[in-house]
């Protein structure tokens, strides 16, 4: 799934896993950035966003570097930070535990609001909201485990979503794009979400740039002869998506080449030609993870990736990129990876949310009442 | 700008960075992490009941109610995850992951002979050898083969000393009653914590509790319990060997206090024996009565369905105060034949002495040797 579950520490403690992101011009207010970032997948009625966690979202303004086989971003070293905080929870109302939450970004802005209240809470240039939503994520989990499974395309017309109607904890913030476009930056900015903790030691937990990164690309080790035991997300989460450390790039880069060359592998020819050493040509544009928006472009419903598309392709991009909930943005990954858009659509036969999103803050649907069991997908169901 | 930032915000400025280097550990706060253990447990419930998880998916749910049985001190959970492990294996007999499932259950009860032979046939299944040795390692140390279990956790840690492997350790030594090295090692495992769940730190420091009231420093245990309590306040154990801590330095008045919302809350009998015990110390034999009245049949109850289990605290409650060292005596030659622990040694020679010359006359043919031995 997108980012579900995407390493043993997210699943000890799912409170700091961020299942998702999304990143998309406001369709409502087209000068303002919506940042989505969703936790706790599967989030029963009594989930709490934790006290000692920072949710937060970093945004770094990007340049388009090189196009083609070699296309690449360059970071700028500016950052602006929207970090959401929680407070323990307290009784409302006699056995209603309600929780308190302010966002604070790093240019002033401060806005705070309850938990699930439906209209947020705002200041100048920032509104927010906090709450339990129904997880918007639609996606054939359980079919994508067969594909990697039997190294056949495993999907069907009409797919089963694996995330249809469940719930998860969000944090929206919608901000005023001027805010960190006045200094002269942008219209690009590379963005990730962050949880950390707390205290004088500050650890990162788990961070979110593109979908399906880590449990399409670095959870399966079948395909890779380097590290065939190494379970990296974990460490792959620890890592800066700005500045990728040295330790370990070794590793993601042959667990990348490896799952790249199998994906692309599945129509039965070869989108993406090796380079030197088995290289992947996507490789080192996947390992920066953060994801592309062009905030000077409006809302749109089919841009996920297009910036990177364009970018491989030597194009100009044409929409703002980032994602937006009702994007099926994993039939464009996947397309991406199995054919590089030299074929047909690469569908995995669902094609909308359950629940389309709205047009309007905060977005996310409300949470379903109650959600129908479904099949969570698992690499290796018996063993 | 607008808001002004509430107090809980303070901590670390707007970009993440502390503000005090003195909250080096924060986590989060214990009556969210339960509330999101429970939300975590319904949300996988209803895909178990469906039958939608895998095998290793409903291996993780049966560990997550167990984890919560510990700390709520629910015995109930255990009795769902241990009914659940079995289904598990009887559906999935060719699974090693069912079967570490199921030995890991047989573990938490003290069926330590089974949980060896359901990992010996994990492993012939292809269970990864190197976890289904740290799960010996845990039969060996509660059986009390300490040095065979330290060979084991030593070799864990020098491969990858974390938080987990240092606190096995720590524990291990402490046991042992090797108090120095179990310090070095409380204080290493504790500097290894990377997450934000308190639960992990609250068992360590109940554990750490209990070495220092093993050792009679029941300032020390205090502290240690109070430190696990503050963590994760609806922590069961912890609240309950807190209490008994507070009772041995004399503050019996908190200890009660202690005691009672746990006698409410848990359907584990040791709170109503502590409250017995605590009680009648204090010279209120009357109300103790009660509690031990209580604390008895719900042992009874508990010997009955899981003797192994129960064999050790039942006879430490049958000695005192339940006022029965007969069956105290049946009851830890039973735990004694399973554990060979300082613990379970003394048990018995503290039951021995409190049988008496009576009990060398009367022989040992009394109802706790028949409900021992069934």
């Amino acid at each position: 799934m997108a980012d579900h579950g995407s390493g043993p520490r997210a699943f000890a403690d799912p409170v700091i896993d961020i299942a998702d992101m999304y990143v998309f011009p406001s369709p409502e207010r087209p000068d303002r950035l919506v940042l989505v970032m969703d936790v706790f997948p599967f989030a029963g009625p009594g989930a709490f966003f934790s006290d000692a966690v920072d949710y937060r979202f970093r945004l770094r303004p990007v340049e388009i570097a090189a196009t083609g086989l070699r296309a690449a971003f360059t970071v700028g070293g500016e950052e602006y930070v929207v970090t959401f905080r929680f407070g323990v929870p307290v009784e409302s109302q006699p056995g209603l535990l309600a929780q308190d939450c302010t966002c604070i970004t790093s240019m002033g802005h401060s806005a705070a609001c309850r938990v699930n209240d439906e209209a947020g809470g705002q200041c100048p240039g920032l509104r927010i909201f906090a709450g339990r939503r129904m997880d918007p994520f639609f996606f054939d989990g359980v079919r994508t485990v067969q594909t990697v499974m039997s190294g056949k395309l495993s999907y069907e017309a009409v797919g089963t979503a694996t995330t249809a109607h469940q719930n998860i904890l969000s944090v929206i913030a919608e901000i005023d794009i001027a805010a960190f476009t006045k200094t002269g930056h942008g219209p690009l900015f590379g963005v990730v979400s962050e949880t950390l903790t707390h205290g004088s030691l500050s650890v990162r937990l788990e961070r979110f740039g593109r979908p399906e990164i880590k449990n399409m690309l670095l959870l399966p080790r079948q395909y890779d002869q380097v590290n065939r035991d190494l379970e990296v997300r974990d460490l792959f989460n620890q890592e800066d998506a700005f500045q990728l450390g040295k330790a370990y790039a070794g590793a993601y880069r042959a667990r990348l080449n490896a799952n790249l060359a199998f994906w692309d592998g599945l129509d039965g020819k070869v989108d993406w030609p090796l380079g030197e050493h088995g290289a992947h040509p996507l490789t080192e544009f996947l390992l920066a993870d953060f994801m592309v928006i062009d905030v000077s472009k409006p809302y749109a419903e089919d841009s996920a990736f297009e910036i990177e598309v364009a970018m491989l392709k030597g194009a100009e991009h044409k929409s703002c990129g980032g994602r937006s909930p009702n994007d099926d943005s994993i039939d464009t990954y996947l397309t991406l990876l199995v054919n590089a858009g030299n074929g047909p659509r690469i569908s995995d036969g669902v094609d909308a949310p359950a629940v389309p999103s709205s047009r309007s803050f905060p977005y996310l649907v409300p949470p379903e009442p109650n959600p129908p069991p479904v099949r969570p997908p698992a690499l290796n169901p018996a063993h | 700008m607008a808001a002004q930032v509430p107090a809980f915000v303070r901590r670390v400025d707007p970009a993440g960075t502390p503000v005090s280097g003195t909250d080096r550990i924060v986590t989060t706060v214990g009556s969210i992490a339960l509330a999101n253990l429970n939300a975590q447990i319904q949300g996988q419930e209803r895909l178990a009941m469906a039958g939608l998880l895998s095998v290793p998916q409903h291996a993780a749910l049966i560990e997550l109610v167990a984890l919560r049985g510990l700390v709520v001190g629910r015995i109930s959970d255990y009795e769902w995850a241990d009914a659940q492990a079995d289904a598990l294996v009887r559906g999935h007999p060719a699974v090693g992951t069912a079967l570490l499932s199921r030995a890991r259950l047989h573990v938490r009860l003290h069926r330590f002979g089974a949980a060896s032979l359901d990992l010996a046939a994990a492993v012939s299944l292809g269970l990864d050898p190197e976890v289904a040795e740290a799960e010996r390692a845990a039969v060996l140390q509660a059986t009390g083969a300490y040095d065979k279990a330290l060979t084991v956790f030593r070799a864990a840690a020098a491969r990858r000393a974390d938080f987990a492997s240092l606190g096995a350790l720590a524990v291990l030594h402490a046991e042992r009653g090797d108090v120095q090295s179990a310090e070095t090692f409380f204080g290493a495992s504790r500097a290894a914590f990377r997450g934000v769940s308190p639960i992990p730190l609250a068992l360590l420091d109940f554990q750490h509790g209990r070495m220092w009231m093993r050792a009679s420093e029941n300032e020390r245990a205090r502290r240690a319990f109070a430190s696990a309590v503050r963590l994760v306040p609806a922590y069961a154990p912890a609240q309950g060997h807190l209490a008994e801590a507070e009772a041995a330095i004399g503050e019996t008045c908190a200890a009660v206090s202690r005691l009672l919302p746990l006698t409410r809350s848990s359907d584990d009998p040791d709170y109503a024996a502590a409250l017995a015990r605590i009680l009648r110390d204090a010279g209120r034999e009357d109300e103790a009565a009660a509690w031990r009245a209580a604390a008895a049949s719900r042992y009874d109850e508990l010997l009955a369905r899981h003797p192994d289990a129960f064999a050790d605290h039942a006879a430490a409650f049958l000695l005192e105060p339940g006022g029965d060292p007969h069956r105290a005596l049946a009851w830890a030659k039973r735990n004694l034949a399973l554990r060979d622990t300082p613990r379970s040694r003394q048990l018995v020679a503290r039951a021995a002495r409190a049988c008496g010359p009576a009990r060398r006359r009367r022989g040992f043919g009394n109802r706790g040797n028949d409900e021992a031995r069934a």
